[in-house]
């Protein structure tokens, strides 16, 4: 594989699809609560949350990208903060991560916000009634039936990461081998002379890593959904 | 001892009642709306109430006055829904442990499978069982959780009338097994009949009567409602033998000599029935009825009362049976038969006006129920 691919391309696809996955990741416990909360919560604030959530999804990420700067850049709002914890998150790889993570957040939370609603809230009052408390409803009762959803919204997540530039080249910038992705290194081999075919080939690279996210995907839900066995008619 | 007291308002609608129940099993009936399910749903903590008392035996559940307000999970009561509710993604077995030892000790699980039949489901997934066998894992669910109290809402209502038959022996069971107290909502009162000692009539979100079903048959303010729900009354019996024709005779309770035919009969004979009749199905004649009738059954008796409400007469009578039996005239009727206490009469039925349900098997009587 590393002789048909140039180091720089190897690098790209190995930053896209590291930097998408460790944004889906990062983006777990943060998706399921916040999913979580506006699906079941009645709380007064929760239609601020709701916006700020969808906010990096009507945004253009340019403007996610600078936001994010202006909060955790050199001289950010939180670089105090980040100062003491030793992370350099402005044009590096938790950067590209962060930024990935931000624009990919509304697309999780939404999914995982469908899929906590679709549970009957009858089954959790039976399971309150057998004597489980919120967490044990929600670990054993909510989170496994929702978890195709759950999932199903993590992948989107990720696949959103992958084509992720405006908010990556703005707040990590372009640095080969730490925060130039696939998307990033197409629009620097657009920007040289001469720099079609390197365009093409990382054309090609992204098609065949998203096509590779989504079999990946489908296969994992349909795993999901047969042990699941979701059962919406009859009720 | 039940004490409940609550109040809860939901939109214009309010139900506020404050009773005791004495007896173990209590019926709760009345029309659509009245607040049954409500009444309930407060009771397990599924929706917010305004004030709420339940004193189990001495023991109190829920006392808000006190600030005595445990949330759902605390409250160890067992409830049984309309629709099973039993989780989707855990095998039948993995079901019925769920609210297991969560909460102390209770039944064990190999007695209450044995008890309710479902041994045969453990490994199923329950969109792999019927509806009966769905709902009788879901009693199976909530008895396992070692409940102070079991709260029916509506168990049998998405059932079919076959299915029903077959769930309520269980629910029968469940009742005469354990010291349980059992409060069971239902749209028919024949289920109710079937089940609990003690009704309590809910009309727009209060108590508009309390009792057993012959006490409020007699009371002209609760007649009224009751026929609206679809007043039934119940005569136990044992099924004493078929005939040719294919009628089955049962022998009602408290007569030695009298049998009465059915044809339409569930039960095999030997086996504990319950007669359902409706009051309007009665036909009251002076004796002697000489003329040739296609009515087969005729119970002697005499009347005990005529309960009159704005649109129809009940006359109450004993027929020397363990139960009264009811019959629905007009006021006509009640002026030509000249219908006072202590007269004699006929109640005549038709065969075919019988509901027969089955409430236990030839073998199996209340002590050795342990056994099967």
């Amino acid at each position: 594989m590393t002789s048909l691919l140039s180091p720089a391309e190897w690098s790209a696809l190995w930053l896209s699809a590291t930097v998408a996955l460790w944004a889906s990741a990062v983006l777990v416990v943060p998706g399921i609560a916040l999913g979580w909360l506006l699906a079941r919560c009645q709380f007064p604030g929760k239609l601020l949350v709701d916006a700020l959530v969808h906010l990096p999804l009507v945004l253009t990420p340019v403007v996610v990208g600078y936001l994010l700067l202006l909060l955790v850049g050199r001289n950010g709002w939180l670089s105090p903060v980040l100062g003491d914890l030793g992370l350099r998150l402005a044009f590096s790889y938790p950067g590209a991560v962060l930024a990935a993570a931000v624009v990919a957040l509304p697309l999780v939370v939404r999914s995982v916000r469908t899929a906590i609603e679709l549970v009957d809230p009858g089954l959790e009052e039976a399971a309150a009634v057998l004597g489980a408390g919120p967490l044990r409803r929600f670990w054993k009762i909510t989170l496994p039936l929702a978890l195709p959803g759950i999932v199903a919204g993590l992948v989107l997540g990720y696949a959103r990461s992958l084509g992720e530039f405006g908010a990556t080249i703005t707040l990590a910038g372009n640095i080969a081998g730490q925060t130039r992705t696939l998307p990033i290194a197409i629009y620097t081999a657009i920007q040289v002379p001469g720099g079609e075919t390197e365009a093409l080939r990382l054309t090609g690279l992204s098609i065949l890593l998203s096509l590779i996210a989504l079999a990946t995907s489908e296969w994992l839900l349909r795993r999901l959904r047969d042990r699941v066995r979701h059962e919406r008619g009859g009720r | 001892m039940i004490e409940v007291s609550c109040r809860v308002r939901r939109g214009d609608f309010l139900l506020e009642l404050d009773t005791r129940l004495a007896h173990r099993a209590t019926g709760i009936f009345g029309r659509s709306g009245a607040g049954k399910t409500s009444l309930l749903h407060a009771l397990a903590g599924l929706i917010p109430v305004d004030a709420l008392r339940l004193v189990i035996d001495g023991e109190a559940v829920v006392d808000t006055r006190t600030g005595l307000d445990s949330p759902p999970h605390r409250r160890r009561l067992g409830m049984v829904f309309q629709d099973h509710r039993l989780f989707p993604h855990l095998s039948i077995d993995a079901n019925l442990r769920f609210g297991m030892a969560q909460q102390g000790p209770g039944p064990g699980i190999d007695e209450v499978v044995e008890l309710l039949d479902i041994g045969n489901l453990l490994k199923r997934r329950p969109d792999q069982c019927s509806g009966g066998e769905g709902q009788r894992v879901a009693m199976g669910r909530a008895l396992l959780s070692a409940p102070r109290m079991l709260l029916l809402d509506e168990p049998l209502a998405s059932l079919d009338r076959g299915l029903k038959r077959q769930i309520l022996p269980y629910l029968r069971r469940i009742r005469d097994h354990y010291d349980l107290p059992i409060l069971m909502i239902s749209h028919d009162l024949a289920e109710l009949l079937a089940l609990t000692d003690e009704l309590l009539l809910l009309d727009r979100g209060a108590i508009a009567g309390q009792g057993p079903l012959p006490q409020l048959a007699t009371d002209s303010d609760t007649l009224e409602l009751l026929h609206d729900c679809g007043l039934v009354f119940a005569l136990p019996g044992r099924v004493a033998r078929r005939d040719p024709d294919g009628l089955a005779w049962i022998r009602p309770d408290g007569a030695s000599e009298r049998e009465l035919a059915c044809g339409d009969c569930p039960a095999e004979p030997g086996d504990r029935v319950e007669m359902v009749l409706r009051p309007e199905d009665l036909v009251l004649a002076r004796p002697p009825v000489e003329t040739p009738l296609s009515l087969t059954n005729r119970l002697p008796g005499r009347v005990v009362s005529v309960t009159r409400s704005s649109a129809r007469c009940l006359v109450t009578l004993d027929c020397g049976l363990s139960a009264p039996v009811l019959a629905e005239v007009t006021e006509r009727a009640v002026r030509d038969l000249s219908l006072t206490p202590s007269q004699p009469v006929v109640a005549l039925c038709k065969a075919q006006a019988m509901q027969v349900r089955r409430i236990g098997t030839s073998t199996e009587s209340s002590t050795d129920r342990r056994n099967r």
